[in-house]
């Protein structure tokens, strides 16, 4: 068996075994995927309620205003 | 949406039909040579891909030579504007324009305050950051508020909102921003102290919309962001590189672009629609007319997925991101006179995008074929060292280029003997999926920390 050949097999048992792994991980990356818990309750279910909601949960409030605002007396 | 679902059905269907047509065709001819029907079907198939995989590698070898050639070319015309006396608006320290830095975060707590910190040292002299987080579960805004309380000098505002995903993320950073200019990158990276300096300069052409940044690997611990380093090196200093000889970088990286403020406003900032935001968003500015620009020695260092199947979750969210993005713009396909360039860069995102992953796996599985059926293995080799030779050349152009370590040159060996091959399924996949309508996610990546 001359070099070409060898490399020519080698790469045949690469190319076919990669392309299993690949279906294969694609298949394990899918099932992971799947297996993630899932949200409670979606942004869907809630409807207008979320839209509703303030985007910032903390109100930002600079340092100058905090200070004089009449809550910090 | 039902009605773009039969559509693409009806596409399906034409393109089955025609296939057919096309083998019932060739299958006339070859009657007239008689033989058994299967043997005249199979020297039917396999003429037809042996011409098509011909045909696919022609296109392959000009994709390289052209890249190479144009990429070459806006190398020396960096040279040569490197040489010029500076003369611009923006060179001047105290006429440099105010630029805010929006980092998005989701879940970033292990890497966010190393992140910012990096930012803090950045030569520039008029910035300021800000921190958006996107509604994240763990940790991540009480660490990025604890490295914003010890400023005094750059100032660095935290922002917390209900998670509405990254876009919506940049587009908060974009309307409270202050500066003249905004720089997106992400929560995970680390930018070269030059960056600022190094973009803003390409905003002296007025009809510069965008600076796209480099972006490296810094986590080269093995075979996988190894690859993806001179994956990385190759794409941005070749593909990137050529783009921006064309004025028209298709793709702003995610990791680091900085855009006119005012430009971001006119497209809309960035929409929900589609999973790949950075490459929307850049199509939309492409079409709008605006010329985007290619900074390469503004790097931003990225960690890398390091498993094989948080690899494959990044690439099927780019794949199908990307073909969304594409399919959103596809008017422009049909239209070249209208929309010029930006036709051929659609064009060129669906060669690499489809026809690429498709023609690679078609042409393994051929060869494979040949080789166990009629022992001809030698031809699945001549095909992969095709390739192969033209991975090496490419990967040697871009490594000097880019001075990068040349023990890169290697992977590009075992890039072609393993790592396409599973990356192409997936890609294959994905493509697939996205033509069904199947429902996906984010896919948030998990980090380890290696900034």
């Amino acid at each position: 068996m001359d070099l070409v050949s060898i490399l020519a097999t080698v790469i045949l048992v690469t190319t076919i075994g990669t392309m299993i792994i690949g279906v294969g991980a694609y298949a394990a990356f899918k099932l992971r995927d799947k297996r993630k818990p899932k949200r409670k309750v979606t942004d869907e279910l809630q409807g207008d309620k979320i839209i509703n909601e303030p985007i910032f949960l903390k109100r930002y409030v600079p340092e100058s205003i905090s200070e004089t605002s009449p809550d910090a007396s | 949406m039902e009605l773009k679902r039969i559509s693409r059905y009806v596409w399906a269907i034409t393109a089955v039909v025609g296939v057919m047509s096309l083998m019932a065709y060739l299958y006339n001819h070859a009657r007239a040579m008689q033989g058994s029907f299967t043997v005249l079907l199979e020297n039917i198939v396999l003429a037809t891909m042996s011409y098509y995989l011909l045909f696919f590698l022609f296109l392959l070898i000009i994709r390289y030579a052209i890249l190479i050639f144009y990429s070459f070319m806006d190398h020396l015309e960096a040279l040569y504007k490197g040489r010029k006396p500076t003369v611009g608006i923006y060179r001047d320290d105290s006429l440099l324009p105010m630029i805010s830095l929006v980092v998005p975060a989701y879940n970033e707590g292990v890497v966010i305050q190393a992140a910012i910190r990096s930012l803090l040292l950045l030569d520039y002299p008029n910035y300021e950051i800000l921190v958006i987080d996107d509604g994240s579960t763990d940790d991540t805004y009480e660490k990025a508020m604890a490295v914003a309380q010890e400023q005094d000098k750059i100032p660095v505002r935290v922002i917390t909102k209900r998670n509405a995903g990254k876009a919506e993320a940049l587009n908060t950073g974009m309307s409270v921003a202050r500066g003249e200019f905004i720089l997106n990158m992400d929560g995970d990276s680390k930018l070269s102290s030059n960056t600022l300096r190094a973009c803003v300069r390409h905003f002296d052409d007025p009809s510069i919309g965008a600076v796209a940044g480099n972006v490296k690997v810094i986590n080269r611990e093995n075979i996988w962001s190894k690859i993806q380093a001179l994956e990385y090196v190759e794409g941005l200093a070749m593909a990137r590189k050529a783009q921006s000889f064309m004025r028209a970088v298709n793709i702003i990286p995610g990791p680091l672009g900085m855009f006119r403020k005012t430009v971001l406003k006119q497209v809309g900032g960035y929409d929900h629609d589609t999973f790949a935001e950075d490459c929307d968003l850049t199509l939309k500015m492409l079409m709008c007319g605006w010329h985007i620009a290619y900074e390469p020695t503004a790097v931003a260092w990225v960690e890398t997925p390091s498993s094989l199947l948080n690899l494959l979750k990044q690439r099927y969210r780019w794949t199908r991101g990307i073909l969304q993005a594409t399919s959103k713009h596809s008017q422009a396909l049909w239209q070249p006179r209208k929309a010029g360039v930006n036709c051929f860069i659609l064009w060129y995102m669906l060669f690499e995008g489809i026809m690429w992953p498709f023609s690679t796996l078609l042409g393994n599985i051929f060869f494979a074929y040949v080789g166990i059926q009629y022992g001809l293995s030698t031809l699945l080799f001549l095909w992969w060292m095709q390739l192969t030779v033209l991975d090496v050349v490419a990967a040697a152009y871009c490594v000097v280029i880019e001075e990068e370590d040349p023990a890169l040159i290697f992977y590009a060996v075992t890039f072609r003997l393993f790592y396409i091959n599973i990356i192409d399924v997936s890609k294959v996949f994905a493509t697939i999926e996205e033509w069904r309508g199947n429902t996906m996610t984010w896919g948030k990546l998990d980090r380890e920390g290696k900034l």
